[in-house]
């Protein structure tokens, strides 16, 4: 069966270079969006298994594409970890009420990121 | 109440202005407003927006910004093409111009009464635009189509039997529902109900029955379309069977797809209006005023089962008629019993569900009557079985606290020789009005030795600020946390946090609602001191624990 990409989304395309590039170079297929209502388009398009999104985007931003991602009849099981600049606790509230699994503080630690996005994938394997 | 106006005619805007003048309104004028002006306008909230057609460019964009504020909204038309969009855009109501003061006044009566239904959470509303166009014709969530596909349909049917019978699917919640259980659970009874309107459609259908459905999108209301005999008595009759069945139908239904907790939170009622041709009206008219109708009567019928609710409470207070059922909490480490939360219900049917019991006693303002009596109960059930080193979690409203008697309270008289060992929940959803004075109240039961604990911590109602503020002994993690915490990384993290958080204040955490080991193991590995929940017992009658 062919992997199901990861898909990245974040308005900061240096940001979706980076992560891309790393990801890819531990074997996982990547899909990048630039912004919310693009990634719901790719979300729609490709399933994912994984959408990793940053908090902070113009338009739409990361809660609510979480939010909608979550709610969605067919792709609600989807893994959604939140990019977040900022630690605090509201910011963790924000993300349980939107349903996200996971979330990683911003600047991201590369090992810190292959580390979530691996146990996320095992997750989505284990609820499948 | 404030009505703002955007609107060109002047005869529009000087009845509008007649309407505000005799109903105490003000009406702002956003007629020589900027678009800016306008959107801040709205976002101040007005109680209804009334809108002239062609005044705004985006009507979607406008009903979704009046939804944002809680208004009504009322689009002035000049042709019937004009009111098919403002239906599509689902306006609560429209007008069609040249239109009289009267009118105009009952049509913001109606849109008022609308909008003040409570709006589920949109779906999938703001994403991808080409499912738009779609939505407007077939109601997402249901799959049934809109009003404004319907009504043509309908207007066939009117036009070709003479007479056409709406019955009005009114469909209500206890909001209670949405706090305890989410939104999403709304959506899903929501769903589940239109399956079984669509389940009877079909049966009575195979009875030969002229049925038709329209999903309406505004409200989460259901219309079904009929014929009834042209005898008045019989037509009656096949009515009242009709709605009766109906009603049955979807009750059932819904208890037996979510149980019958779930059930008593939500209310069904079916309300009917027949219409009958009439040349000199247009037939659209004839057929919103008989959905309104129709609509009216479904809101009564739900307004005459709410007072015999009230006449249930007035009775079950006389009678004492609850019960208690105690659910233990145990220590995560050893699995001992720690305590026991008293729970409350009622013995009535209309009753059981102790949310609903709290409701209508907030609604018939008994509430203080009704803890008094809860209270008393809950001690008296329990105290012979507890043992010496066990608590009693006993629920409270940050309302009580305005009762005399409930800041009287004595452990000595109730039975228990130690204060300590009477644990006072305190929920915030009910919100707490005067903070400084509710501070007071809890260091004085403090101060006689009685502990408290927060409930439904991270739940939305009780924040860390609020944990901090009421610096609780317990701290009781809400459901929502605790749900498949086992593969949800940022609930591991959250717990982590208050349980860390806990120890710094000398607080113990209490993990509520957990069902499956893997929970408990990762709530007990996390560090979570207590646990409750159906994994290792159901709340029960008081009887000695095990």
């Amino acid at each position: 069966m062919e992997q199901k990409p990861i898909l990245v989304v974040d308005d900061d395309p240096d940001a979706l270079e980076i992560v891309g590039t790393f990801l890819e170079s531990r074997g996982y297929r990547v899909a990048t969006a630039p912004d919310g209502r693009q990634a719901l388009a790719k979300v729609d398009e490709l399933r994912p298994d994984l959408v990793l999104l940053d908090v902070m985007m113009p338009g739409m931003d990361g809660w609510e594409v979480c939010r909608l991602i979550k709610n969605h009849p067919e792709y609600g099981d989807t893994r959604v970890v939140m990019l977040t600049a900022r630690g605090e606790f509201a910011d963790k509230q924000e993300g349980l009420r939107c349903g996200a699994d996971d979330y990683i503080v911003k600047p991201i630690r590369l090992d810190e990121l292959g580390k979530k996005v691996e146990r996320n994938l095992d997750a989505r394997r284990r609820e499948q | 109440m404030r009505i703002l106006a955007r609107v060109r005619e002047d005869q529009l805007r000087r009845a509008l202005q007649s309407i505000a003048d005799a109903r105490g309104a003000v009406l702002v004028d956003a007629g020589p407003f900027t678009e800016d002006e306008f959107d801040d306008a709205i976002r101040a909230a007005p109680d209804v927006v009334v809108v002239e057609s062609g005044e705004v460019d985006d009507l979607a964009q406008l009903r979704a910004e009046t939804d944002g504020a809680g208004s009504a909204l009322i689009i002035a038309c000049h042709d019937s093409t004009e009111c098919q969009a403002a239906a599509l855009a689902n306006a609560d109501e429209w007008i069609l111009l040249p239109c009289d003061e009267k009118e105009i006044d009952i049509r913001i009566r109606t849109a008022q009464q609308r909008a003040e239904g409570i709006h589920l959470p949109r779906r999938t509303e703001e994403t991808v635009e080409r499912l738009r166009y779609q939505e407007l014709l077939y109601d997402r969530l249901t799959g049934f189509p809109t009003l404004a596909v319907m009504i043509d349909r309908a207007r066939e049917l009117l036009d070709r039997r003479g007479e056409l019978t709406i019955l009005y699917i009114h469909y209500v919640w206890y909001s209670k529902i949405e706090e305890i259980y989410g939104w999403q659970k709304l959506d899903d009874v929501l769903e589940s109900t239109a399956a079984a309107v669509r389940d009877f459609y079909a049966e009575e259908r195979d009875h030969g029955d002229n049925l038709m459905m329209v999903s309406h999108v505004a409200d989460d209301d259901f219309i079904l379309f009929t014929h009834v005999p042209v005898e008045p008595e019989l037509a009656e009759r096949r009515l009242k069977t009709l709605t009766s069945r109906l009603e049955g139908f979807l009750r059932a239904r819904i208890e037996q797809e979510h149980g019958e907790e779930i059930a008593a939170l939500v209310g069904v009622y079916v309300g009917t209006a027949t219409v009958f041709r009439n040349p000199k009206i247009r037939t659209e008219r004839l057929i919103y005023r008989a959905i309104r109708e129709a609509a009216d009567a479904a809101r009564s019928a739900e307004e005459w089962e709410r007072t015999l609710k009230i006449s249930d409470l007035k009775a079950t207070l006389r009678e004492g008629a609850v019960f208690m059922e105690y659910h233990p909490i145990i220590v995560s480490r050893t699995e001992e019993i720690y305590g026991f939360e008293a729970l409350a219900r009622g013995t009535r049917r209309s009753l059981r569900s102790p949310e609903v019991l709290f409701q209508v006693a907030e609604e018939a303002n008994l509430i203080w009557e009704l803890s008094r009596l809860l209270r008393q109960r809950a001690v008296q059930g329990i105290l012979p079985h507890l043992k010496k080193d066990q608590f009693l979690f006993l629920n409270v409203d940050p309302h009580d606290f305005d009762d005399p008697e409930f800041r009287n309270l004595d452990a000595k008289e109730l039975g228990i020789d130690d204060p300590g060992r009477i644990v006072l929940e305190i929920t915030e959803r009910t919100a707490i009005k005067d903070y400084p004075r509710f501070q007071e109240y809890l260091a004085a039961f403090r101060e006689r030795g009685f502990r408290f604990a927060v409930d439904d911590a991270g739940s939305g109602y009780a924040g860390l600020g609020s944990i901090a503020n009421l610096a609780p002994d317990f701290i009781k993690l809400d459901i929502s946390l605790i749900s498949n915490i086992d593969s949800n990384f940022l609930k591991q993290n959250l717990v982590e946090t208050i349980v860390g958080f806990a120890e710094g204040q000398g607080a113990q955490v209490v993990a509520e609602g957990v069902e499956r080991r893997e929970e408990f193991e990762t709530v007990r590995d996390l560090g979570v001191h207590l646990t409750q929940g159906f994994l290792f017992h159901k709340p029960r009658y008081a009887g000695p624990p095990e």
